[in-house]
């Protein structure tokens, strides 16, 4: 059996890398990419579990990791075709320029 | 009945949900030929039939149901046994739920007929409120994580693009980018609170995590777990500090959009919470915690909507102050609470549904959505602007109306659990919330200044339909009992009949 502390101490540092990027960075694409390293730390997370449970490498887990890839790769699609129609409108894909939106 | 049985072994899935994804899936071809072949109405008559007929397939379901009251049904798909392959467990309030789906998307559908006639892409509108309500009822039923994951993600896809459809103007664009980053960070931390759970138990299913978490003692994990899913269901259902999209992106949504978007959409994010955490935890652990939220929510968002200038805006906070007093019912732990929580869900679907409706009806005739300038449209557009006056007292807890009804039994429900201060609470933010809603009102019904606004009445089918939900809401006030009936049924299941659900699964 693996030891589970490595993976999990990556798993912390994948969501707090993902997390950083949301808050900090200004570019469409790379908010994009922030929120797949964050899909991809619950992903290794559940891969990482998969061998603690039952003494052998259980392929549910493998299974949910396949679905949420497919799953996490059409928002990011969607995602992405938002951010070329906001390049169309404003020529920039700065997210501090979409200031119009009050609060 | 035998008949019925064997149809849902053959299609694999609930009958709502294989009405709904076939619907959803057959609209492209049929646009198609509408365009290529110009038959004229195809589209809007197939999106009636289904629509119509995911209100039957829930009838077939309720009857069903009925018959043995406290039976819950489990459809396995493919042949899988239940605790290992995906499923639907159908009991009492997955029914109620997608009921509530089918007849508010039944109306949004009718009202949409006439509301994006102008438009251009319809086949895609269409196909994209149809796999958006399959997402709603198959979160609805699941009876596994990943099961109610996938439809989770299903209906957030299609909320994305309907929120920015109108592609074209600014607005939808920044909304639903902003929208789409926040929904899905919270599909993340959801995930993540899955992964946790997987690797405590080994398994995903519902049942099995109830029976092997009950009564389990709180370890940090525990913690992080629910912090999670409060995070990943809170944003979806726009519980305060994660709201901040819902009041950009549900007012630049087409009308028909925000009515299903605050109707029905953020409930559905709430319906998970509650069925997640009554499943797990035990109701003394997470009762504090959503009680503060639940002030939070109210307060801030009461506030909140007594500022804004935009009418379309005021509603959107306005629904999170809804929130706020559904999860007063959540945080009562008791099935009297969670029986008012699922009561107003259904009233308020009603309520919030008819107010997006009419608004959008005044917005399409006078092209703006700021209250002062729209001061006078109540004497030009009267049926509508009665409609929108109907829906605005009952969000505010006038009785005669169902939203009295629910309110009632969600503040009483907190001092039968012995938080008096919440209630006070409650009833205050609902005193407070009356000021904003009769503020529209008197600008409504005033003369207008200067020249102001001429227009006319909406078109007849838009009107007919805000005023049939008006009279269904005063309905439901005056005659309340086959609901609350229904809904404590419900609850029931959902907090004291949590052994039938497991042994359903688990025989």
């Amino acid at each position: 059996m693996a030891p589970l502390m490595p993976f999990l101490v990556s798993v912390a540092l994948l969501l707090a890398i993902g997390l950083v990027c949301l808050m900090v960075k200004r570019d469409m694409v790379r908010l994009l990419i922030g929120v797949e390293i964050l899909f991809n730390a619950a992903n290794l997370n559940f891969i990482a579990l998969s061998m603690q449970t039952s003494g052998f490498v259980d392929p549910f887990a493998h299974s949910v990791v396949m679905m949420v890839i497919v799953l996490d790769g059409c928002v990011i699609a969607v995602g992405l075709a938002m951010a070329l129609n906001v390049y169309r409108h404003y020529g920039t894909l700065d997210i501090r320029k979409l200031r119009r939106l009050r609060w | 009945m035998v008949a019925q049985d064997l149809l849902i072994q053959t299609i694999q899935l609930p009958l709502p949900l294989a009405v709904l994804l076939i619907g959803g899936l057959a609209m492209p071809i049929l646009g198609l030929l509408a365009e290529r072949a110009a038959l004229g109405r195809l589209r809007e008559a197939w999106m009636f039939i289904v629509a119509a007929s995911a209100i039957g397939s829930v009838w077939l379901l309720y009857q069903q149901l009925r018959e043995e009251p406290g039976r819950v049904l489990v459809v396995t798909l493919w042949g899988q046994r239940p605790p290992l392959g995906g499923c639907f467990e159908i009991d009492t309030l997955g029914v109620f739920m997608s009921g509530s789906v089918a007849f508010l998307g039944f109306l949004a559908v009718l009202y949409s007929f006439k509301y994006m006639e102008r438009e251009s892409r319809l086949t895609e509108y269409y196909t994209l409120v149809l796999l958006m309500m399959a997402g709603m009822t198959g979160v609805a039923m699941a009876g596994d994580f990943l099961t109610l994951f996938i439809f989770w993600e299903l209906m957030s896809l299609s909320s994305y693009v309907l929120v920015a459809f109108l592609k074209s103007r600014w607005g939808p664009i920044e909304a639903g980018f902003k929208y789409l980053i926040m929904s899905a960070t919270a599909g993340a931390f959801l995930l993540l609170s899955m992964s946790f759970l997987y690797g405590m138990t080994g398994t995903l299913n519902f049942a099995q995590l109830a029976a092997s978490l009950q009564g389990a003692v709180v370890t940090p994990w525990m913690l992080v777990i629910f912090s999670s899913l409060i995070i990943g269901f809170g944003v979806k259902s726009a519980i305060v500090p994660l709201h901040t999209w819902l009041p950009d992106a549900h007012p630049e949504a087409p009308s028909p959009i925000s009515a299903l978007l605050s109707g029905i959409v953020i409930e559905t994010g709430l319906y998970g919470l509650t069925r997640v955490l009554y499943l797990l935890f035990d109701p003394g652990f997470f009762q504090p915690s959503i009680a503060a939220l639940a002030v939070l929510t109210m307060t801030l968002a009461n506030i909140m909507a007594l500022l804004q200038q935009d009418i379309k805006r005021l509603l959107a906070y306005s629904s999170i102050a809804q929130i706020g007093y559904m999860l007063v019912g959540v945080s009562a732990g008791t099935a009297y609470g969670v029986m008012g929580t699922f009561l107003h869900v259904f009233n308020h679907s009603l309520l919030k549904g008819l107010a997006f409706l009419a608004v959008g009806s005044i917005v399409h005739q006078a092209g703006t959505r700021d209250i002062q300038s729209l001061r006078g449209v109540g004497r030009m557009m009267p049926f509508t602007s009665f409609a929108l006056f109907v829906a605005l007292l009952g969000l505010g807890g006038v009785p005669a109306t169902n939203g009295f009804i629910s309110k009632f039994i969600l503040f009483n429900s907190a001092i039968g659990a012995g938080m008096p201060l919440l209630t006070l609470i409650g009833v205050l933010n609902s005193a407070f919330s009356m000021a904003y809603y009769l503020l529209v009102m008197k600008t409504f019904i005033s003369k207008p200044e200067g020249e102001g606004l001429k227009m006319g009445e909406a078109p007849a089918l838009m009107v007919a339909v805000t005023v049939a939900m008006a009279a269904l809401i005063v309905f439901f006030g005056l005659y309340p009992q086959p609901v609350i009936r229904y809904a404590a049924k419900a609850s029931r299941g959902l907090v004291e009949g949590l052994s039938t659900y497991i042994e359903a699964m688990l025989p």
